[in-house]
């Protein structure tokens, strides 16, 4: 009987020479991914793990055996109801984000399960594909019995299938980074990019907040599928490597696009929980030392070890790093019935917390808060005054992420026009634009909320728009967690009510 | 005849679109995208209408600047 050791080679290298189609038959350019090589350049691609499939299944048993006994443990409504309110709201953004977008990631490994270049990288593929199904199962598991306890958490399920805005630029991003994308492609911008470069370390410091905020339960969620996410990931390396040898400037191209697309999003799901959604006292860093200390080195190192070099738009990233985040969460925040989940407004003390981390442009922001804040003095407290701090005109979104028009600074907005092929596009922008142009077949046709509204396919009404459009109701589009009754805004002001 | 555009006022931390009548004077235009910020900003007395980095007369109308449908303006302070 063979040992392991002399097994598992022979059980993972199962090419053999076609005899009946030609190679790139079997393995199309179109999805395989390019440039399109002989097997010969693939032959000796290897990865760290080498899993066996019994391994692979053993170790998962241990692992969802470990979610389930913290689930029983610490894992009930009456567990969760503890937790402070605005982290309540931090899960339900995190509920609706994360589980159908893993099933995307099931598409795109099992795309590397039938059309990588070779069978290890085939093998390793389903074995992402395994963890991809792990990562959809376990959330909407743990999510699900939290709708008894509010119904926003039906997002988890819900939110890809809406036409919310959020989900429309979600979509956007995992429908072209693993539906509809080609091997080489995916396993580069999912494992290299997204995975190394954001989500195998932004679940440790997720894993942290949670401890910090006493949420053991999605704590230990997150850091069951980290150790996933660190295995997997390491099938794009060895593509990216070989890629490299035959076409450095695609690889360059593909890393700047997808670390850009990447942060568009990451820094809106784990920007605001940090900063906003997370109380002060159980903040461990900002999200600005979040990204420095976890993200911006580390991938820096990554390019260095691939013979990369760092994206063109660094500075501006660098740059945004003081104030995106920022600019989209009070824009969010005073369009908050267009989402799912609820807001806190940043009062004194954690305003002079938010300056002292972002001194660069707080006084601007500033300015936005106390005059949302004086609204809420006009108006005064309550539910039932919800819509009158609320924002009535369109606001608008960029034609590449989807995104609203909130980059730059409170007294730059980048947004830049474009006419291509006749038609107008708005991105908000440089590097949005850059990789509009670099690839325009792939976007050109996609419609934006506003265009969809302009249009007449999406309705132009708001309460229509946040009802038919966005599936919300009034019971669950998002609300100020305290309708504005806030002890530091102080006494109503009577003249102006 | 009403016109879509894209308006950004300083201070604001997102872009509104801005339902215009082509009659509009630049400085109505003006009018109506401080109204539509105001959640978010303070209202000022003195601002200025910019196009393609060009202020603008603010007594001409949307129809005499030129503009067209999801053009970008800006209204910035003084």
């Amino acid at each position: 009987m063979l040992s392991r050791e002399e097994w598992l080679p022979l059980a993972r290298k199962l090419d053999w020479d076609y005899s009946y189609v030609r190679e790139d038959e079997v393995f199309p350019e179109v999805i395989s991914g390019r440039p399109w090589l002989p097997h010969s350049e693939w032959k000796d691609w290897e990865e760290s793990f080498k899993t066996s499939y019994r391994e692979y299944v053993d170790n998962q048993y241990e692992k969802d055996m470990a979610v389930q006994a913290v689930h029983d443990a610490v894992g009930r409504i009456e567990n969760v109801q503890k937790l402070a309110v605005p982290w309540l709201n931090s899960l339900k953004v995190h509920a609706a984000a994360l589980p159908l977008a893993e099933f995307t990631g099931v598409i795109g490994n099992l795309r590397g399960a039938r059309f990588g270049r070779d069978s290890a990288w085939r093998t390793m593929a389903t074995f992402g594909a395994l963890d991809e199904y792990r990562h959809t199962q376990i959330p909407l598991l743990l999510f699900h019995p939290l709708l008894r306890l509010d119904s926003q958490f039906d997002w988890a399920h819900k939110f890809y299938h809406t036409n919310n805005w959020f989900a429309v630029a979600a979509r956007h991003f995992f429908d072209e980074l693993t539906v509809g994308q080609n091997a080489i492609e995916f396993h580069i911008a999912t494992n290299v990019v997204l995975e190394t470069g954001f989500t195998n370390l932004q679940f440790v410091g997720l894993a942290s907040l949670a401890r910090e905020s006493g949420d053991h339960m999605f704590e230990r969620m997150v850091t069951s599928i980290q150790t996933d996410e660190a295995r997997h990931a390491q099938i794009g390396h060895p593509v990216l490597a070989t890629i490299m040898k035959h076409d450095p400037k695609y690889v360059q191209y593909l890393v700047d696009k997808w670390f850009w697309r990447n942060w568009r999003l990451f820094s809106i799901l784990t920007g605001l929980s940090i900063d906003y959604l997370t109380a002060p006292e159980q903040r461990p860093y900002s999200f600005k030392e979040f990204m420095e200390e976890w993200i911006i080195d580390q991938f820096l190192r990554t390019l260095d070890e691939f013979g990369l070099e760092k994206p063109w738009y660094w500075d501006l990233l660098l740059d945004e790093l003081d104030i995106y985040h920022h600019m989209i969460y009070a824009s969010a925040y005073s369009y908050r019935a267009t989402l799912w989940f609820n807001f806190v407004m940043p009062g004194p003390a954690e305003r002079k917390w938010l300056r002292q981390k972002y001194p660069k442009y707080w006084d601007d922001m500033d300015a936005v808060w106390e005059q949302i804040s004086e609204r809420w003095r006009t108006v005064g407290p309550g539910a039932a005054n919800e819509l009158a701090v609320h924002g009535t005109a369109m606001p608008t979104f960029c034609d590449l992420c989807q995104m609203p028009l909130s980059a730059g600074t409170p007294r730059k907005n980048t947004a830049r026009v474009l006419v291509h092929d006749g038609r107008k596009y708005i991105f908000c922008s440089e590097p949005c634009q850059w990789i509009f142009l670099h690839e325009p077949e792939r976007y050109a046709s996609h419609k934006d909320i506003v265009k969809r509204v302009l249009s007449g396919e999406a309705p132009s009404q708001l309460p229509n728009l946040l009802m038919e459009y966005f599936n919300l109701t009034p019971e669950t589009w998002g609300k100020d967690v305290h309708h504005g009754d806030y002890e530091w805004l102080g006494a109503r002001k009577h003249s102006a009510a | 005849m009403p016109i879509s555009l894209y308006g950004f006022l300083e201070g604001d931390t997102v872009g509104l679109l801005i339902l215009a009548d082509d009659g509009d004077t630049l400085e109505v235009l003006a009018g109506k995208l401080q109204a539509a910020a105001s959640l978010r900003v303070a209202a000022r007395d003195v601002v200025r209408v910019v196009y393609k980095d060009q202020t603008m007369d603010p007594t001409m109308t949307v129809a005499q600047a030129g503009w067209e449908a999801l053009d970008r303006f800006d209204v910035l302070s003084g």
